[in-house]
This record gives structure tokens, C-alpha cells and sequence, in this order.
């Protein structure tokens, strides 16, 4: 199992209900061969960067999902077979989703020891201007 | 030094070689140390989806801005090509813009 995202564009002609029955019909795609859909988000109508068979606007909709390698095949094939979809993008997230995971615990461990370690160095060092305050003290009784 | 050196575009003055000292003394000045704002700003996830963050590397044509000029470090200039590209692929940043 893997976790993909899924950014697709379609005909921003199309009526509403048929892009809400559209994205249920690629749910069931995702469950049926036992994957789960943790995000199916539309993003409404958006104005293209370019013009995509002849449409100078799409409404872009983003799936989250987890699910096996063939799964994808199938979601890939739909989509494409499919009038409304006029574009779309899959991506394999999970690797990436676990590095960030990975930096962000790093740079939390490394706060928190920041935050416990600071007041640490301050009394060292504190300690450390008595010990160097009762240096010069010390030698200067051995040199009397 | 070197990088001073190679600097100014006195190259025809330079054979005399005698005040060469002169020149790149005459030729210095300052210029501002880049940082990555991805380093600076902890940005740790570079999203294809982050429009607004991408097209502040993108020139007015639609080109991705060298590391050189936008001062972003290797590692994170890699991954800000690859949302980039990801960003034209779904029609989010354009290929070749005109102005």
C-alpha cells in the first residue's frame, strides 16, 4: 500500500452534480480494491496557467489516497477514459510524507533540547564567571 | 581574492600587470551575502501545489530563476525544480508565459 495524491482538472462546463457524482465514482474506485481515501477536495474553478483543449479554466479536484500500485493503474485509466477530465496529475507521497515527518521531529527534538539545554548553559556559565571570579582570588593568597 | 580577481572587466588593462593591485582595489565593492529562504524560513515541504510560493521563482516568462541570482542552496533548489515542473504539468504555472 501505498499514499497518492491525485490533482485532476476537469471541463469547467460541467454541471455540479456531476462533478460530486464523478468524485463518488472515483471513491468507490479507491474502496473497492480495499484502499482507503483519506482527502477528495475540490478546489472549485481556477483559471489554467494554459490552455488546455481549448479551455482557458478547469475545476481542479485533489485526491489523498491509499492504496496498492495496480489501484492506480485503474484510477489512471478512468480518469482518462473519462469526457470531463481534460487533466491530471498523480503523485507518490508517502516517501515524502515520511521525510517530512523525519525533519520535523528532528527540528522538534532539537527545540525541546534547545529549550531544556538553555537555561542549562546560562547556570554553567554563571557558575563559571564565580569560578573565574574566584580564581584570580585563589592564586592570589598562594602568591602572598 | 580569486573571486575578486575574476571580477572586473578590465582585462584589457590588466597586461601591464605592474598596477594590477590598483585596479582590483579600484574595482571592489560590496555586495550582499544570499541566503536560501527555504533555509532561513524553515520551509521544509517545497508543495507543487503552493502556487504563490513557486511563482516567486519563476521569471516573467515562466523560467525557473537560477540558484545564482535567487541565492537558493543545491539541495533545496532540486526540489523547487521538481514542484516547479509538477506545477506546469496540472496547469497551475505556465510553460513558456507571455507577457
Amino acid at each position: 500500500m501505498r499514499i497518492y495524491e491525485e490533482l485532476f482538472i476537469m471541463k469547467p462546463d460541467t454541471p455540479e452534480e456531476e462533478i460530486d457524482q464523478f468524485i463518488e465514482q472515483m471513491k468507490t474506485v479507491v474502496t473497492a480494491a480495499s484502499g482507503s481515501v483519506d482527502k477528495a477536495e475540490k478546489w472549485g474553478k481556477r483559471r489554467l496557467a494554459y490552455r488546455v483543449d481549448k479551455y482557458r479554466e478547469g475545476v481542479y479536484v485533489l485526491f489523498q489516497f491509499n492504496a496498492a500500485p495496480e489501484t492506480v493503474k485503474e484510477f489512471e485509466r478512468r480518469l482518462r477514459v473519462s469526457d470531463l477530465v481534460i487533466k491530471f496529475l498523480t503523485v507518490r507521497i508517502d516517501q515524502t510524507l515520511k521525510r517530512l515527518d523525519k525533519r520535523k521531529k528532528e527540528r522538534d527534538k532539537r527545540a525541546h533540547r534547545k529549550a531544556t539545554a538553555a537555561p542549562a548553559p546560562a547556570q554553567p556559565s554563571v557558575s563559571q564567571q564565580m569560578l573565574g571570579g574566584g580564581a584570580p582570588g585563589e592564586p592570589a593568597p598562594v602568591a602572598e | 581574492m580569486a573571486e575578486s580577481r575574476g571580477r572586473p572587466g578590465s582585462a584589457g588593462q590588466r597586461p601591464t600587470g605592474g598596477d594590477k593591485a590598483v585596479a582590483t582595489q579600484k574595482k571592489q565593492y560590496f555586495r550582499r551575502k544570499k541566503v536560501c529562504r527555504f533555509c532561513v524560513e524553515r520551509i521544509d515541504d517545497i508543495n507543487y501545489k503552493d502556487v504563490r510560493l513557486l511563482s516567486g521563482f519563476v521569471a516573467e516568462r515562466g523560467k525557473i530563476v537560477p540558484r545564482r541570482i535567487s541565492g537558493v542552496c543545491a539541495p533545496h533548489q532540486r526540489r523547487l525544480s521538481d514542484a516547479i515542473k509538477k506545477a506546469r504539468n496540472i496547469a497551475l504555472l505556465p510553460f513558456a508565459a507571455s507577457i
